[in-house]
């Protein structure tokens, strides 16, 4: 099934290598592209601007250079590497650009991008570090300004139906990535990671019209595909902050495992929860960016008054997914100098430890060069668990 | 007809071959060297000799180390850090923990009564944190390797290395030198710098008892002692600290075809020839 | 090495003031540590500039400053066993190293049931409450607590988020700042809801207010104290600073920082009356720009004098602004008040940075730094492990480099001939981290400092005016 006429093997594949070469076609037919970092941006509203959200990637295979001219050495790898990246030209056709405050990293950076890439429009997002009503409004608040600057750069209004519509599409999109996850839930899965990895990847490169026709393509593959593309292994799930490449879930795969889901940032932590369409566009974007996406950046209160309740009021979405994908283990990768999946470490682990579910945590840089030494920790801990 | 097993474990500095019988029958320890790529089946070579068996009479190979992957005539791959965990539970029952400091990397490992990994940390690649860090200090205060550690020990005031990075402490050691500090102090200040750094990862884990020093580090006396002193704690040496991860797979090997046969299944095997081991 | 301790040299410090910052912050951390045992107070761990001081004074709540304690440990180089603990907890070294040593402390504290032994200056009391921050400013301010709860579950949390609009040369902030406004207040107001509950007390406003005007008249003595610094020779530098960022940081919204103050101005005005400076031939004058100081290495500010090099101003912890100028609204509501005042303080440099091509608050702010003190060079010190206030630092020095070149030269034309023209102020980055002292080498430090210094040296002698 994975011959010539397959979706996933050929498109995919092609714009997970050559990532935004469709994008380079759209600018050059005329369209509007604006790039973002992280999950925390919403991309409805760039849709419904009629422009195109295009997630910028790093490269674990590119060497930072021109970026350390710049930013400093201590920023998160993987910011390091897309700004890196944008400022050789890899992304030259961008127009604009849409930093949240996602993390010290990204905020502390937002001059040194907006000003080195200089485009005609740059969009710093607040977001609140917290979850009360107040935040809420606050939150709404910004993405109305979030808005206005849009049309100020478009030139003309943004409409409710506009945003109405745009987060219908989006939702579209998240919930047909659901039905794809679902193809993992047998054993072996008839889905693999590495496979996943690349849709995730190349879905947030796309307009979301075309991406939602992509994914209606995989899953018609998807559904008349026989055999498992995998043998029957350790099922893994992979938690962290962004994951934009296929290469650590490769070398996982490589390994023996299977890995059947993923609660990272550009994995279910971003394409499972959804807009409410019923609410009012902006509370609903609200509602979903801030409390829904579930980022350690987020202050979540401790309303259990323990710290076993508390963990599983923070992680409990974690345990859920392990469960309804069936995980044997979870591997917790997490980026050297990130600040707020880091400080999480000895919390999550208590909590993988409490679901009684093995874990193999990770701290590395955003690069290929650290794959071989990883590769090793994999391996024993596959052996671990299997033992 | 005895059934026998081979393990070899292909470290970054040294090549280690263990040929077990229902004891030990033969352990050979050679150089990795990247001219001496070859020497990996000539160990194992040696080892045969040594054991007097014919390769076709191994049952069953498993290569573990860094260059395991490498291996043509291994049948199985497994880590180094499961192998160590096995080698070193069958030569010390009683032990717990395992931390295991090589030519560039180390890790530490907490193990069951059986020999079995229950957790496990190791460093990343860095020389700080691996015996290339008393090479490197060892060729800069033009001390013979073989001797830091008995040179440490004799310091009865170690030098105060702060710097975790190779090419800073190697400033100090040459500034501590230049100072007029006793060369056995900057020499145990060193291993204790590296001690720092191999007992603030092993951290990671509990460290239950027994805890049992292996790898290139614990053939090294000074540094035995200073990471005895800074867990407080006294560590057991194996007699030859360089092959558990061999002995290991050898071992795991062994398993691995009991398990088979209980099963009922058979288990795919190379053929018995000395290939060239390409490690890259 | 564990064994971090060495004798240390007590540093030279160039006013009285600044010398008796030593023994005054000695006493508010065994005053928290008394109060703990009396049970009088609470007490509540606390970051600096989240301008809530003067509701915790009004409310007789006592600070324990957490980031002030870390670099205590650092200052005594002390810190590494406390990191060292927090890492075989499973946090990153690379993560905020005051956080890391606070949470290992805090683990080793709760484990013994009491403070670890040799505790710099008697330890961190444990606290009743904390108060965390999620504002844009600082990730491990809204975990550090966070994690710290694994080993206190029974301590709550109050987390309050406090932003600030960021800068976009093309947008005028105020349209934005009134839902930031009304976000602050309801944030403030939460945070005295969470203070009564846990104190039992009500909040009276009055002294509230009290506590506010005294803490705006000290942001404005500050200010003009700190003015008096581009005297020439100046009578005060940084490494005098970084002592007296204590009341400023942590002693706000107290008459004592207040008096501080007065001391130390009218020290200021009779050195400069005597012409008596730092240094006693003053070469150059240099601003630090940027970056917090590695505590356990203060003594660099005295190599830098003693090369003729002092430090009339720096950016870091002058966590005051002129107040007049934010054009506070006039409001009967003292929680208002301190919302605006906050939002004042972030966006103060934003006009400014507008009317400048190329400009951006941070830059602008060294701009007026660089004339108002006369500076000759700029030094920033990039902690390897504070993304808080180390990110954007290079990129501000190339902008600055930019838009900026205050300084005549004459360079050789294509024929040959001399012609006028302006060059940038040098600039010079220090590595290594505030307490981490296994991230310093001073040889490679000190190296680096001569050579700035020879750069000094040569843009003075081709200097043309």
């Amino acid at each position: 099934m994975n011959g010539k006429n397959s979706v996933i093997s050929s498109r995919v594949e092609a714009l997970y290598r050559d990532y935004g070469k469709r994008a380079k076609e759209l600018k050059d037919e005329g369209k509007t592209l604006i790039g973002y970092v992280c999950s925390f941006v919403p991309v409805e509203m760039i849709s419904a601007a009629g422009c195109i959200p295009f997630r910028i990637r790093g490269d674990i295979n590119e060497p930072v250079t021109k970026g350390d001219t710049v930013l400093e050495t201590i920023v998160c790898p993987f910011i390091r590497s897309c700004f890196d990246l944008a400022l050789k030209g890899k992304y030259d056709f961008l127009s604009g650009i849409v930093i949240p405050h996602g993390c010290d990293s990204m905020t502390r950076s937002y001059s040194t991008w907006s000003y080195s890439l200089d485009l005609p429009y740059a969009y710093f997002l607040n977001i609140p570090s917290v979850v009360k009503p107040a935040s809420f409004e606050f939150f709404a608040e910004e993405i109305k300004t979030y808005k206005k600057t849009l049309e100020a750069f478009i030139g003309h209004e943004i409409t409710e139906a506009d945003i109405s519509q745009a987060i219908k599409l989006h939702n579209a999109y998240r919930n047909k990535i659901r039905t794809i996850y679902d193809f993992r839930k047998s054993d072996p899965p008839m889905v693999s990671g590495v496979e996943i990895s690349k849709i995730l990847t190349v879905g947030t490169s796309l307009p979301v019209e075309e991406a939602n026709a992509l994914l209606d393509e995989i899953i018609e593959e998807l559904k008349t595909r026989s055999e498992p593309p995998l043998k029957t292994g350790k099922r893994i799930l992979v938690d962290g902050a962004c994951v934009d490449h296929a290469g650590l879930v490769k070398l996982i795969e490589e390994s023996g495992a299977s890995v059947v889901a993923e609660t990272t940032c550009n994995g279910m932590r971003d394409t499972f929860p959804l807009t409410d369409e019923q609410e009012d566009p902006f509370t609903g974007l609200a509602r979903r960016y801030l409390d829904k996406i579930n980022c350690p950046k987020t202050y979540r209160e401790n309303r259990a008054g323990s710290f076993e309740g508390n963990i599983a009021d923070r992680f409990g979405d974690i345990g859920r997914y392990a469960e309804h994908f069936h995980a044997d283990g979870a591997i917790l990768y997490v980026y050297k100098y990130c600040d707020p999946f880091g400080f999480e470490v000895p919390a999550r682990k208590a909590y993988y430890n409490a679901i009684d579910l093995p874990l193999l945590w990770i701290e590395d840089l955003y690069s290929s060069g650290t794959m071989g030494q990883i590769k090793t920790r994999i391996q024993a801990f596959l052996e671990m668990i299997e033992q | 007809m005895a059934d026998y097993f081979a393990g070899i474990d292909i470290g970054s500095t040294m090549t280690k071959v263990v040929i077990l019988g229902d004891e030990i029958i033969a352990t050979v320890i050679g150089p990795t060297g990247v001219e001496q790529r070859r020497l990996a089946n000539k160990v194992m070579e040696e080892a045969l000799s040594r054991a007097g068996i014919p390769f076709e009479d191994i049952t069953y190979i498993v290569s573990t180390g860094y260059g395991r992957i490498n291996v043509p005539f291994a049948d199985k791959q497994v880590t180094e850090i499961s192998c160590h965990a096995k080698g070193v539970s069958r030569l010390v029952p009683a032990a717990r923990t395992v931390i295991d400091i090589g030519g560039q990397d180390s890790k530490a490992i907490r193990i069951d009564a059986n020999g079995r990994t229950k957790d496990f940390v190791m460093n990343d690649k860095c020389a700080a944190g691996s015996g290339r860090f008393v090479e490197i200090i060892a060729d800069c205060l033009g001390v013979p390797l073989q001797e830091m550690g008995t040179v440490s020990l004799k310091s009865k005031n170690p030098a105060s290395i702060s710097s975790i990075c190779t090419i800073w402490a190697q400033q100090e050691v040459t500034a501590g030198q230049a100072k007029g500090r006793p060369i056995p102090d900057l020499v145990a200040g060193v291993h204790r710098s590296l001690a720092d750094r191999v007992v603030r990862m092993a951290r990671r884990i509990p460290l239950e008892k027994e805890i049992v020093l292996t790898g290139g580090g614990a053939k090294n006396a000074g540094l035995v002692a200073a990471v005895s002193h800074m867990l407080q704690t006294a560590l057991l040496v194996p007699e030859e600290p360089l092959i558990t991860g061999a002995l290991g797979a050898a071992s795991l090997g062994r398993n691995m075809v009991e398990k088979a046969i209980k099963k009922g299944i058979s288990l795919e095997t190379k053929k018995r020839v000395l290939d060239v081991v390409q490690i890259l | 090495m564990a064994e971090q301790k060495k004798k240390h040299k007590k540093r030279r410090t160039a006013t009285r003031a600044a010398a008796s910052i030593g023994p005054m912050v000695k006493e508010f951390i065994a005053g928290t540590v008394r109060a703990q045992r009396e049970g009088a107070q609470k007490l509540a761990y606390s970051f600096i500039v989240c301008h809530h001081e003067e509701i915790l004074r009004a409310m007789d709540v006592l600070p324990i400053w957490t980031e002030n304690f870390a670099g205590v440990c650092g200052a005594k180089r002390d810190a590494e066993r406390f990191l060292q603990r927090a890492e075989s907890l499973g946090f990153s070294r690379s993560l905020c190293t005051y956080a890391l040593c606070g949470l290992g402390f805090d683990h080793w504290r709760e484990e013994l049931g009491e403070m670890p032994p040799d505790a710099p200056w008697g330890g961190q009391a444990r606290p009743d409450f904390m108060i965390s921050t999620g504002q844009i400013l600082c990730d491990p301010r809204a975990k550090w607590y966070q994690a710290a709860q694994q080993y206190m579950p029974d301590v709550p949390i109050y987390n309050i988020d406090l932003p600030y609009p960021l800068y976009h040369p093309d947008r005028d902030h105020r349209e934005e700042l009134p839902y930031y406004h009304k976000y602050i207040v309801e944030e403030l107001k939460g945070l005295i809801a969470f203070v009564e509950e846990q104190t039992g007390k009500k909040m009276d406003y009055e002294r509230l207010w009290e506590r506010v005007r005294l803490s705006d008249k000290t942001w404005n003595l500050i200010e003009a104290t700190y003015d008096l610094r581009s005297a020439i020779p100046c009578p005060m530098g940084t490494g005098d600073a970084m002592n007296t960022m204590v009341p400023i940081n942590f002693m706000m919204a107290t008459q004592d920082a207040y008096d501080f103050f007065l001391n130390l101005k009218q020290e200021l005005e009779e050195k400069i009356k005597k012409k008596e400076g730092v240094v006693e031939n003053e070469k150059y004058r240099l601003l630090w720009g940027g970056g917090l100081p590695s505590w356990f290495a203060l003594g660099d500010f005295n190599y830098f004098n003693s090369k003729g090099a002092v430090f009339p101003a720096e950016t870091t912890y002058r966590m005051v602004a002129p107040i007049a100028e934010m054009n506070i609204p006039k409001t009967d509501d003292p929680v208002e008040h301190l919302a605006w005042r906050w939002l004042g303080y972030w966006t103060f440099w934003y006009d400014k940075a507008r009317q400048r091509k190329g400009g951006e608050p941070d830059v602008e702010r060294l701009i007026n730094y660089i004339e108002r003190y006369k500076i000759d060079g700029v030094v920033m010190h990039e902690a390897f492990s504070c993304r808080t206030w180390h990110v954007g630092l290079i990129w501000q020095l190339h902008q600055l480099a930019k838009i900026y070149k205050p300084i005549p030269v004459l360079r050789l034309g294509k024929d040959g001939n001399k012609t006028q023209a302006w060059r940038e102020n040098p600039s010079l980055v220090l590595e290594s981290d505030i307490i981490d002292i296994t991230s310093y080498s001073e040889v490679d430090t000190r190296n680096k400092i001569d050579a700035f210094i020879d750069t000094l040296e040569s843009v003075a002698k081709s200097r043309v005016d």
